[in-house]
C-alpha cells in the first residue's frame, strides 16, 4: 500500500515536470483548464471575474467544506489518490503539514519577484520553510476586538486598550449584569489562544536550529494561560465553544458583548446576525505592554503536487492575491471582510466593503494599522490540526472545571511530540 | 479424491476470506509499522521509505493520549462486562425458571435491539442524550433535575448504556440456550434436596453454564476493546469525547487526520497484541479455576 503510494507520488512529481518542458496542453484549442478548491466565501465570484478577465486560463471552481468540517480530509484523500486540484486553499496553520506531506508543491521558482514585492513579507514568511515557498498568502488577519458600541455607550464602558483594562471591564460587566459577560473563553479556540500567545511573544514552534523545537507552554504562553485561568476562576467569561448554537444565542441575546477574532470575522458577523446592523464597531486587540498583535485566521493558496499546469495555477493565484478586481469581487459578495496581504489592495478593499453594518467605520484603515503590528517570527507546527484538537479537548475540560488552561497546553505538547517523532522529524522539546 | 475436492471447494471461501480480510491487512499493518516515509531534519525535503524499526511503537507507547485511550477502554470494560454478563445471565435464568410470563414475547423484545445496527443505535441514543433535543433530558428538567448524559463523568456510563441496550438480548439468548441443555434430572435432584428457585439458579444452573459465561465474557471483551462507533457519534454532541477517546479512535485519527500511517499501524498492532494478551489471560484464568 505504501509502495504504491510512493510510486504514485513519484509519478505525480515527475509528470508535471515533463508537462512543463512541453507547451501547455490546451483542450482542443480552448483555454488551459485548472481546478480550484476552496471553502472561502465569495470564491465563485472571484473565479467568475478571473474567467471573464482573460481567455487563456479557465478555472473550474468547487466549493468544499471548511477544513475542520472535512475539507482537509478531502484534500488529503484526493492527494493520496493522485487527483488533488491544481489550486487548493490551505490556512496558515496547516501549510507546514501539507508541505511535509508533499501535497503542497515547492513553488519557490514560480513565485516571481513581482509577486513578492506586492505582498507583506511577514505573511510570506509564514508559508516559507527551509527557504522554500509552499503557498501564497491571500489575506492576513490581525486579531481585533469586535464590540457592541451601543451597549458600551449606554453603560459608559471604555474600550479596553490593555489586558488589565479588559479584565477590569469584564468585572464591571459581570457585576452590573450577572447574566452578561464581556467575552467568552472559547473552548474550541486553540487558534484564538495561539493568537493570544503569539501576541505575548510565545514561540510554540521554532525551526531555526534545523529541528522542530516545540514549546507550547513557554513563559509567555504561561502568562497568557494564567490570565485566562484567572478570568475563568473569577467567572468573568463564559466558557463554551465559539462555533456553537450556544454562542450564537449569547450574542443574539446581548449576553456577550465583545468578540476577539480576526479581521475576516467582521464579514462573518454581518452574515450571521444581520439584525445587529449598526450596533457593532471594531477596535484594536488589547495589548500587554508592547504594541504588537497576533493573527487569527487567514488563508493561502497552494499548487498541489498533482497539478499538471503549475504556471497557469500560479497565474490564477497571483491574480487572486494581488489584483484589485479579485478583492472587489470577493467583498461585493457581501460575506467577506478579508484583509488583503497585498497592501496595494487596501484602498480597493475599503471602497468595496459595504460599511453600513459598522456604522460607516473605516474598518480597513484599522485593519491596516493592526496588520503593521503583527509580531514577527511566529511559526506554525507540522501537525497543527491534531495539536489544536488535543488542546481543545483540554480547554473543554478546563471549561468544565477539570484541569486548567495550562494543563491543556502541556497535554497538547505531549500529544504532539509522538506524532512528530513518528513522522521522522528531528524534534526537541522546549521548556514547559 | 472426490471427497477431498469437495472439501477444498467448501473450505475455500473461508480461507479466501481469512487471507483477504485478516491475514493480509494484519501483515500490511505490521509492515507499515516498521517503515515510514522519512525526510531528514525539518521534513521539507524529498521523502524516502526507510526501515524505522520500533520508532513508531516507541512513539505510540510514549503518547499519553494513546495510553489514556487504553485506560478509558479498560474502565469501559470494567463497567460494561460485569453488568453485561450478570444482566444477561439474570434475565436468562428468570426466563428459564418460568417466573417470567409471556416468555417468547419477552425474549423477542429483549433481542430486538440487537437487530438494530450499531450506528443506528448510537444515533437513537445520541438523540436521547443531547440536551435541547432529548425528551428525557426535557422531562428531568421539568422535574427540576439537571441531568447531563454527556458530561465529563457521565459520558462513559452513557456509552455503556448504549452497548448494554444493544447486546443484552443477544447474550441472554446464548445463556438461555445453554440453560436448556442443563439435564432436567439434575434440577429435579436439587429440588428433592430442598433447593428453592433462587438457590437452584445460583448454585446449580449458573455453574453448569460456565462455558457459555466464559465465551460471552471473552467475546464481549474483544468487542469492547474495539470501542469506536458509539463514542465517534456522541463526540458530535460533547467535547468530553476527544478524537482519541479510545484506541480505535486514536488509530482512525492517526491515519486520517494526522496522515501518520506508521503511527496508526503501530497503534493497531499494539491494540491487537493487547487484545490477544487480555483474552489469553482471561482464558487461562478461567481454566485454572475449573481445575
Amino acid at each position: 500500500m505504501r509502495l504504491s503510494r510512493r510510486t504514485l507520488l513519484a509519478a505525480g512529481l515527475t509528470a508535471p515536470l515533463a508537462a512543463c518542458s512541453t507547451p501547455q496542453r490546451r483542450g482542443a484549442g480552448g483555454p488551459v483548464e485548472i481546478t480550484f478548491w476552496s471553502a472561502l466565501r465569495g470564491s465563485q465570484q472571484v473565479v467568475d471575474a478571473f474567467n471573464s478577465s482573460q481567455n487563456r486560463i479557465r478555472v473550474v471552481f468547487q466549493q468544499i467544506p471548511s477544513g475542520g468540517q472535512g475539507g482537509y480530509a478531502k484534500l488529503s484523500n484526493a492527494a493520496r489518490a493522485g487527483n488533488a486540484p491544481d489550486v487548493a486553499t490551505i490556512e496558515y496553520p496547516q501549510v507546514p503539514g501539507y508541505a511535509i506531506d508533499g501535497v503542497a508543491r515547492d513553488i519557490t521558482d514560480l513565485v516571481t519577484d513581482r509577486v513578492k514585492q506586492k505582498i507583506l513579507p511577514q505573511a510570506l514568511k509564514l508559508t516559507t520553510f527551509d527557504n522554500r515557498v509552499f503557498s501564497v498568502p491571500l489575506d492576513v488577519e490581525p486579531m481585533v476586538l469586535h464590540y457592541r458600541a451601543d451597549l458600551f455607550q449606554a453603560n459608559g464602558y471604555e474600550i479596553p486598550a490593555t489586558w488589565d483594562e479588559f479584565a477590569s471591564l469584564a468585572r464591571t460587566v459581570r457585576d452590573r449584569f450577572p447574566e452578561q459577560r464581556l467575552a467568552i473563553f472559547p473552548t474550541d479556540g486553540a487558534m484564538q489562544f495561539a493568537c493570544y500567545a503569539w501576541q505575548a511573544g510565545a514561540q510554540w514552534f521554532d525551526t531555526s536550529g534545523g529541528k522542530w523545537r516545540v514549546s507550547l507552554a513557554d513563559a509567555p504562553t504561561r502568562k497568557v494561560a494564567d490570565y485566562w485561568q484567572g478570568l475563568i476562576d473569577e467567572d468573568l467569561v463564559f466558557r463554551n465553544a465559539a462555533d456553537s448554537k450556544q454562542h450564537d444565542a449569547q450574542l443574539g441575546q446581548d449576553r456577550v458583548i465583545t468578540r476577539l477574532s480576526g479581521a475576516w470575522d467582521a464579514g462573518a458577523q454581518m452574515r450571521a446576525r444581520p439584525a445587529q446592523k449598526g450596533k457593532w464597531r471594531i477596535a484594536p486587540m488589547p495589548i500587554w505592554d508592547e504594541q504588537v498583535v497576533g493573527t487569527h485566521g487567514g488563508s493561502t493558496f497552494a499548487v498541489t503536487k498533482d497539478s499538471r499546469q503549475p504556471e497557469a495555477a500560479m497565474e490564477f493565484i497571483e491574480w487572486q492575491c494581488t489584483h484589485p478586481d479579485a478583492l472587489t469581487a470577493r467583498l461585493k459578495s457581501g460575506t467577506s471582510s478579508q484583509y488583503p496581504v497585498a497592501p496595494g489592495l487596501v484602498e480597493a478593499g475599503a471602497k468595496a466593503f459595504p460599511g453600513e453594518y459598522y456604522g460607516g467605520q473605516d474598518i480597513y484603515r484599522l485593519f491596516q494599522q493592526e496588520a503593521d503590528k503583527i509580531r514577527d517570527g511566529w511559526v506554525w507546527g507540522p501537525r497543527m490540526t491534531a495539536t489544536q484538537k488535543v488542546m481543545q479537548d483540554g480547554f473543554a475540560r478546563a471549561g468544565a472545571g477539570v484541569g486548567t488552561v495550562i494543563d491543556a497546553l502541556r497535554e497538547a505538547q505531549s500529544g504532539t511530540m509522538p506524532d512528530l517523532k513518528a513522522l521522522g522529524l528531528s524534534t526537541e522539546e522546549g521548556a514547559r | 479424491m472426490k471427497g477431498r475436492l469437495a472439501c477444498a471447494v467448501l473450505m475455500a471461501p473461508f480461507f479466501v476470506l481469512l487471507v483477504t480480510v485478516f491475514l493480509v491487512p494484519t501483515g500490511t499493518a505490521v509492515w507499515l509499522s516498521f517503515f515510514a516515509a522519512d525526510q531528514p531534519g525539518l521534513g521539507f525535503g524529498p521523502e524516502s521509505t526507510v526501515f524505522v524499526g520500533l520508532r513508531s511503537y516507541l512513539a505510540v507507547l510514549s503518547d499519553p493520549t494513546f495510553l489514556n485511550g487504553l485506560l478509558t477502554v479498560v474502565l469501559y470494560c470494567l463497567l460494561y462486562i460485569p453488568l453485561m454478563v450478570v444482566g444477561a445471565l439474570t434475565l436468562a435464568l428468570l426466563l428459564d425458571s418460568g417466573v417470567a410470563k409471556l416468555r417468547s414475547w419477552a425474549q423477542m423484545s429483549l433481542y430486538l435491539p440487537h437487530a438494530v445496527p450499531g450506528i443506528i443505535a448510537a444515533l437513537i441514543w445520541l438523540y436521547l442524550y443531547t440536551p435541547g433535543l432529548s425528551p428525557i433530558v426535557d422531562l428531568f428538567a421539568r422535574a427540576d433535575i439537571q441531568i447531563n448524559f454527556l458530561g465529563i463523568d457521565t459520558v462513559l456510563p452513557s456509552i455503556v448504556n448504549i452497548a448494554l441496550w444493544s447486546n443484552l438480548g443477544y447474550n441472554m439468548v446464548i445463556f438461555y440456550a445453554a440453560l436448556q441443555a442443563v439435564p432436567r434430572e439434575v434440577l429435579e435432584a436439587s429440588v428433592v434436596d430442598g433447593a428453592g428457585p433462587v438457590k437452584q439458579a445460583v448454585r446449580i444452573k449458573a455453574p453448569l453454564v460456565r462455558g457459555a459465561i466464559v465465551t460471552v465474557g471473552i467475546f464481549t471483551l474483544i468487542w469492547a476493546l474495539q470501542l469506536f462507533t458509539e463514542p465517534v457519534l456522541l463526540s458530535q454532541s460533547t467535547p468530553m469525547i476527544s478524537a482519541r477517546f479510545s484506541p480505535s479512535m486514536y488509530i482512525y485519527d492517526a491515519a486520517f487526520t494526522r496522515n501518520n500511517y506508521g503511527l496508526a499501524a503501530a497503534a493497531s498492532v499494539v491494540l491487537l497484541a493487547f487484545t490477544i494478551a487480555l483474552s489469553y489471560g482471561v482464558t487461562r484464568w478461567t481454566n485454572r479455576k475449573a481445575i
